[in-house]
């Protein structure tokens, strides 16, 4: 048994030397304590740690095999996703203790707090005193055993797992139900309490998931889209679209579903010209050594940063969405091309790890596929914060997708309409975020960069606070980006499109003046090297790329993502269908399509007269529509569309 | 060109001519690589569309604009539309030849095209009726010429006759494609037992006609150049088809052995499969089953009648024996790629071996023989002399094409040299030099898409194969035609690679490039730069000046981190709506619009409202369980007791209202539709103490459907709200708008402008079963009282529903919290209409 004091050692070191002397299998006593935040984060080894007084935040959270005892109290968020091993805590805890475990064994002598057990997947949470209010709130699975009286809405909106009640309820939440209880059920709770010497004479109350909101009732007709000039920009008031989805409103009695992106012509990039003429860009030999591209990201607070070849990366599309191939395809493909893959939400894959050179690693409210274990073996962190194409709503899988394997991975059931959480447990405001980052950066040992994702929207305030809470990098998601599935309302007229998002980005931050601190990385719409290098010259450090991907590999821009069936084997887990993909050949497309892109970026960058992609500025771009002229304050200049390429021209 | 190549998203200059037979230019269509990969630009996405819609007239005209020979295609066409197709690459290709088959069998026969007629003096003769000349008289007959087409043969067809044996193709097929086209040319003449240099001669054809285009075909089988193959049971392939397909069934030996692995060969083993005597035929071919030729179907039914295939064998001698062949042969393996980039079979050592058969039929190519064009010169060895740029041989009047001029090819690639020929001739005639290169026209009919919601699900389907029949010998076909309900699910299964996709970002143009873009190597410098010139150029401003404002180009501003985000999927959003404190609805909504609707509507939306508890707006009541919202359109109009709300309509200019509450809970209003009205109508309101305005968008509330005629006036509202906000007093009268709301996001834009609730008309007009028509809503008689009252409730939920979503989105879990902070527009037009500030900017 070694002894750290926190008197004198800070937390982050003193984690240090948790895991050192974790992975030498010796035992820890942390001494003074004195209720400080991330105790015992990360540690991964079967050892014992024991905490002389009271834990802050996340105690022991993002651990595997580890065994801790608290003496005291602890602050919220006990156990944070904790895997296999235990926590035993003398006193009381706080809000949402037990958050997103998937196996591990906490027992709480006292009182919980708030939300106990809150997205939890697998294990055990026992409170031998009483639970506030939304116990088991989304839980997908395990146990939570209560001893004595539980708040209010328990069981709130669980999809999976058991919870059992020794004292009263005082009521039940949305889609929860009592149920009777099996005498092994009972057998195995008692063992459980005997093994951690609680006694307990009373009966229980066993309250699991009614199953009333876990599918949609009535299912939507699938329609093949009509053509978007039907329905955008100058098309008439009533239009087909309009009339289609009215009449099938008229069926469903709801707001429909559908993939993709943004359907309507919204101001976009494609409405910004450069300023000089390109029409001989690019005919150097060997423009790309020519311009220096390469570029990293998230190494401003000193963690490693990526190493991008150009200022390009893949943007954050789930497996789950996508096609356990599909996935493979673009992590090759981002390796070909020496640029960075994302998980998106719903957790890493072997497979996906090993295709992808450098692979950053999403968080969601969830906690899908979220742990320790893939965290240690990213390239870089990220928190979901929201997604452009549906900024404010949480990851949409219809039931179709949630195959048996996919579930495992997530750690939810099969076979539900699976509709994510669009709000972190833990994350109700700036403040708790920075306390989020500070946990994943000591869980990793300060070396990945740790990012969040925003959908566009309030961006001018939002991003002051992004950069405030410490990010290293943010990615700043245009109501343009895609999604699997989602409402197609929302996909349509929620948030502001990409170009309207970095300029209020970029005169936000000057505002604050923290440009410096932070890195941008622009998506949702973008297509080829222009569009990034117009979001470059807008201030971005990097642009990244998704539909676009999908697209080079093989996707038809059929928008019928959500189905799960999808004709090409990218957006489904339908086996049948997957097998259509094949994932060698379109790993080579998208590189292609990626070393086109590159291309493209080095053939303006020179032709706009530099050797270097910093050297890219607002001052080589003028806006063709009123709308972008007073969106980015670029001069209006419709002369430049003149410059139109004609329709047919000879080619050589 | 392959479908991918620069030149597929870039064409090349299209002839003037072609212009209305191209749609090239417009910006929402891209050629599908079906279409690209035909020879003769077959614009089969429309007809496959068609198809689907059960048009098969309008497939029939489809498939025909561009080939004459469309029913011997729906046959035995070698369809290189199908391995372009992109379905291909996913669970197989779309059977494109045989819904063509389809088509033409419905219709082949009996659909009659319209006639061409002569308009020109000049003449045309052609040398030999099959697929190039016939192809190329069709387009000069509809240029308007007259045509002289000299057969050798006793009938028309060439190839498509004498190469192809009937139980692919019967007579009675051909012989529809040959009428179609005889009959409609109304300057085609046929000269039939005409041979060259024989009935005829060059110097007789060149003083009768001002052109000449010779498409004699390639008739004779090329030699093996192999000691003994001039035993006289060694034939060469199209030989021994000719000998056939003219009727007769000769008897042959037990086993006869076919060499080569091309279209010939493979009709030849399954003729001589059928014919007496044979029990066994085994075909030879230098290369694997990876690089033979011969399409995929073809060799699949030959493999499936019982042909044996020996592969990577070479005949190297044949010899006769007393009573049988022996064919010399080695085996081979594959060497190194040559200049066509096939790999060369290149022969094992010491793999001599012998087959024994008792006949050899030799396909390895076709070549063409001609003593006339040999005496002028005009031959390349066992080709005509032709260039394939101008279709031009050495005699500037004189034209070539198909297999004679190029060397055997397929039916469509003669029909696309028969259409290239008479480009070239059509200019020559009317003295044009150097006309613009040749380019296939691609036209598409812009089909919608087939909604069938199987279409990801559906295997390709094979039609049923019946072999060799019960009498081989009489040739029966080999293979049956879809039915009905089998091509629709074939044809439901295309992407539609032609069509326009239902999002602006990734339009099929911008679609098609980026797949360009995935297969450009990084070392392909033209094709990279030319690409990058088709990206820069910006797209056509989407919002030209003079569009109206549009709700549409309003958006949510989400919660994020500077705004807590709720759980849209969970937390609960209020959406019910308290009119002044006297009715509570359960919805923001009001219904208006149908007090002129046929009585079986206005009864099923009456039900569906009162299951509602909405309100209907107008001067009539729909029934006596909703609450009605009396429209006063005059002073004289009573107001009734029974109606939840009088609302007095404002003029053109505002007199004194008299409004009397008839019962407590009545509330009380003024609807008005004209900005200049407002400030009048809101003072009177605010001193009477009236509980609400209906704002009215349309200027024509109460009518029939004024939505539909005019855009909606969203200044009224802005302006109220202005005057209110001015006045400090927005909480004292509840404000209802009426005009093209057409969705709960609309709705909640409304909403979150300054108003409790909107009233809908065609929304709802739609929702239970309206048609627009002529600006007119009209309804059918296919759904009931219960169904109607069905689709309104379902309506209303849903825009409920979607209302909300757009609340919670912003982080509001009342939809009454909506405000105009929450909302930003995307176009100026819409924000100065509605003062919400434009993304991007401050103000």
């Amino acid at each position: 048994m070694v002894t750290i004091d926190l008197a004198e050692l800070s937390v982050r070191d003193g984690n240090e030397l948790i895991r050192k002397h974790g992975a030498a299998g010796e035992d820890v006593e942390v001494t003074n304590p004195d209720a400080r935040h991330h105790i015992g984060v990360g540690l991964i080894s079967p050892i014992t740690v024991k905490i002389r007084g009271s834990a802050g935040y996340f105690c022991a959270g993002l651990t595997d095999q580890a065994h801790f005892k608290v003496d005291n109290n602890v602050g919220w968020g006990l156990g944070d996703n904790m895997y296999a091993g235990s926590v035993v805590v003398s006193g009381n805890a706080g809000a949402i203790a037990g958050v997103a475990i998937r196996g591990a064994e906490l027992i709480v002598r006292g009182n919980v707090g708030s939300r106990a057990g809150q997205v939890m997947k697998a294990g055990t949470l026992c409170c031998a005193g009483n639970a506030n209010f939304m116990a088991g709130y989304m839980m997908y699975g395990g146990r939570i055993i209560i001893l004595g009286d539980s708040g209010e809405r328990l069981g709130e909106d669980m999809t999976g797992g058991e919870i059992f009640v020794g004292g009263s309820i005082q009521d039940l939440g949305a889609d929860a139900e009592v149920t009777d209880i099996a005498a092994d059920e009972i057998e195995s709770v008692r063992e459980f309490l005997d093994r951690y010497k609680i006694s307990f004479k009373g009966s229980f109350q066993k309250v699991v998931n009614a199953g009333k909101k876990l599918r949609y009732d009535t299912s939507e007709q699938q329609r093949r889209s009509i053509p978007f000039f039907s329905f955008s920009g100058d098309s008439s008031y009533w239009n087909p679209k309009i009339q289609e989805d009215i009449h099938i409103k008229s069926h469903i009695g709801r707001y429909r579903i559908r993939g993709y992106g943004g359907a309507r012509s919204l101001p976009h990039l494609a409405d910004l010209a450069f300023k000089r003429d390109l029409s001989g860009a690019g005919h150097d030999d060997d423009v790309v050594s020519q311009v220096e591209m390469h570029t990293e990201i998230g190494g401003k607070n000193g963690a490693n940063p990526l190493k991008l070849s150009m200022p390009v990366m893949i943007a954050p599309m789930s497996y789950g969405a996508l096609s356990r191939s599909t996935k493979e395809a673009i992590g090759i493909a981002s390796s070909l091309s020496r640029i960075a893959e994302n998980t998106g939400e719903g957790g890493m894959s072997d497979a996906q790890r090993d295709a992808a050179d450098q692979l950053i690693f999403q968080c969601l409210g969830g906690r899908l596929g979220w742990n320790i274990h893939d965290m240690l073996r990213a390239d870089g962190l990220e928190i979901y914060i929201s997604q452009g194409a549906k900024p404010g709503l949480g990851g949409q899988l219809m039931a179709k997708k949630v195959t048996p394997e996919l579930a495992a991975i997530r750690g939810i059931p099969a076979g539900i309409d699976l509709r994510s959480p669009s709000r972190h447990p833990d994350i109700l405001g700036a403040d708790d975020l920075v306390i989020k980052i500070e946990e994943f950066r000591e869980a990793t040992g300060y070396r990945l960069p740790v990012s969040v994702k925003l959908g566009a929207g309030r961006v001018r305030d939002d991003i002051k606070i992004a950069a405030k809470d410490g990010f290293d990098f943010i990615e700043l998601d245009g109501m343009q980006g895609s999604t699997g599935a989602g409402s197609a309302e929302v996909i349509d007229y929620v948030g502001i499109p990409t170009l309207a998002a970095i300029i209020e980005a970029e005169e936000a931050l000057a505002e604050i003046g923290r440009r410096q601190d932070v890195e941008i990385v622009l998506m949702g719409g973008m297509r080829d090297g222009a569009d990034a290098v117009k979001g470059l010259c807008l201030g971005a450090d990097a642009i990244a790329f998704g539909t676009s991907v999908l697209i080079a590999g093989g996707c038809i821009a059929c928008m019928q993502c959500h189905v799960g069936q999808c004709v090409t084997g990218i957006a489904t887990q339908d086996p049948e269908h997957e097998k259509r993909y094949q994932a060698s050949v379109e790993a080579q497309n998208i590189h292609r399509f990626l070393e086109s892109v590159r291309w493209q970026i080095a053939a303006i960058t020179q032709g706009l007269g530099y050797a270097d992609v910093r050297d890219l500025s607002r001052e080589d771009l003028v806006a063709v529509t009123p709308e972008a002229a007073a969106i980015t304050g670029l001069p209006y200049a419709p002369e430049y569309r003149e410059n139109r390429v004609p329709q047919a021209v000879k080619v050589n | 060109m392959t479908v991918y190549d620069l030149q597929r998203i870039q064409l090349p200059i299209l002839p003037t001519e072609f212009r209305d037979r191209d749609d090239s230019s417009d910006t929402h269509f891209v050629p599908a690589p079906c279409q690209v990969a035909c020879p003769v630009g077959t614009d089969a996405p429309s007809y496959i569309g068609y198809i689907w819609e059960g048009k098969l007239e309008k497939a029939f005209e489809a498939i025909t604009a561009t080939n004459p020979f469309s029913s011997i295609c729906g046959r035995v066409c070698d369809a290189p539309c199908e391995p372009a197709c992109r379905r291909s690459d996913s669970d197989g290709p779309v059977q494109i030849r045989n819904l063509k088959r389809h088509v033409m069998d419905e219709l082949g026969a009996s659909y009659r095209l319209p006639q061409l007629s002569v308009t020109q003096t000049e003449t045309v003769g052609i040398i030999g009726g099959g697929p190039a000349g016939l192809t190329a008289a069709n387009d000069l007959c509809a240029a308007g010429y007259t045509v002289h087409v000299y057969e050798m043969t006793d009938r028309l067809g060439g190839m498509m006759v004498w190469g192809i044996p009937a139980f692919r193709l019967p007579p009675g097929i051909i012989q529809q494609d040959i009428d179609r086209l005889t009959n409609r040319c109304e300057g085609l003449h046929i000269h039939l037992n005409s041979a060259l240099g024989e009935q005829v001669t060059l110097d007789e054809l060149k003083s009768r006609h001002n052109a000449v285009l010779m498409t004699i075909g390639a008739w004779r089988g090329k030699p093996m150049g192999i000691p003994g193959e001039d035993h006289p049971r060694v034939v060469d392939g199209v030989g021994f088809l000719r000998r056939v397909n003219g009727g007769e069934r000769p008897e042959l030996p037990e086993t006869v052995v076919v060499i080569g692995g091309g279209d010939v060969a493979m009709d030849a083993c399954r003729v001589a499969k059928r014919l007496p005597g044979c029990k066994h035929v085994k075909v030879i071919y230098r290369r694997g089953p990876d690089e033979i030729p011969a399409r995929r179907t073809e060799l699949e039914g030959a493999i499936e009648e019982g042909i044996e295939f020996i592969y990577h064998t070479q005949q190297v001698a044949i010899e006769s024996n007393v009573d049988s062949l022996v064919l010399r042969c080695v085996r081979t393996e594959l060497g190194d790629a040559d200049e066509d980039g096939r790999r060369r079979p290149v022969a094992v050592t010491d793999s001599e071996h012998d087959v024994e058969c008792g006949m050899v039929i030799a396909s390895v190519g076709q070549q063409t023989e001609c003593n006339e064009l040999s005496q002028h010169n005009m031959m390349a060895g066992d080709r005509i002399n032709t260039t394939f740029e101008g279709m031009c041989t050495s005699d500037p009047k004189v034209f070539a094409a198909g297999d004679g001029a190029f060397g055997g090819s397929t039916i469509v690639m003669a029909m696309h040299h028969g259409q290239r020929a008479a480009y070239y001739v059509k200019a020559f005639l009317e003295g044009r030099e150097n006309p613009l290169p040749y380019r296939t026209p691609y036209r598409t009919r812009r089909v919608p898409v087939a909604q069938d919601i199987m279409w990801e699900k559906h295997p390709v389907h094979h039609p049923e194969f019946f072999g060799l029949g019960e009498k081989p010998v009489d040739f029966p076909e080999i293979e049956a035609t879809y039915n009905r309900e089998t091509a629709l699910a074939e044809a439901a299964r295309c992407y539609r690679c032609d069509a326009e996709t239902g999002s602006a970002d990734y339009a099929v143009r911008h679609r098609e490039d980026l797949f360009s873009m995935a297969r450009t190597g990084p070392t392909d410098l033209p094709k990279l730069q030319t690409m990058l010139q088709r990206r820069l150029p910006v797209r056509d401003n989407p919002y030209p000046p003079g569009r109206p404002p549009n709700l549409d180009d309003i958006v949510f501003l989400p919660a994020n981190l500077s705004r807590l985000v709720i759980d849209p999927y969970r937390e609960a959003c209020k959406v019910s709506t308290d009119l002044a404190g006297r009715i509570e609805l359960a919805q923001p909504f009001l219904v208006t619009g149908f007090d002129q609707a046929p009585v079986e509507v206005r009864d099923g939306v009456g039900k569906g409202l009162a299951q509602s508890n909405c309100g209907y707006v107008g001067t009539i009541p729909l029934n006596d369980s909703s609450p009605w919202f009396q429209l006063l359109t005059s002073r004289e109009t009573e107001p009734s007791a029974d109606a939840a709300a009088l609302l007095q309509t404002v003029g053109e200019k505002f007199q004194t209202p008299q409004l009397e509450r008839q019962h407590d809970h009545q509330i009380l209003g003024l609807a008005v539709s004209s900005s200049q009205l407002l400030e009048e109508s809101l003072q009177y309101s605010l001193e009477q103490g009236l509980d609400m305005m209906l704002l009215d968008g349309t200027g024509q509330v109460g009518e029939a459907w004024p939505e539909l005629h005019t855009a909606p006036d969203f200044g009224i509202l802005r302006d109220a709200v202005a005057i209110l906000r001015r006045l400090r007093r927005e909480e004292e009268i509840a404000l209802v708008y009426f005009g093209g709301i057409r969705s709960g996001t609309d709705a909640a834009k409304v909403i979150g402008l300054g108003t409790v609730a909107v009233a809908l008309g065609v929304c709802v007009g739609l929702a239970v079963g309206g048609q627009v028509r002529d600006g007119n809503l009209l309804f059918s008689s296919d759904s009931n009282a219960e169904e109607r009252a069905a689709a309104v409730v379902n309506i209303l939920k849903a825009n409920a529903s979607e209302a909300s979503m757009m609340a919670r989105c912003t982080g509001k879990t009342n939809l009454h919290n909506l405000e105009p902070e929450d909302l930003r527009s995307v176009t100026i037009s819409t924000a100065s209409a509605t003062g919400i500030p434009l993304v991007g900017t401050r103000n």
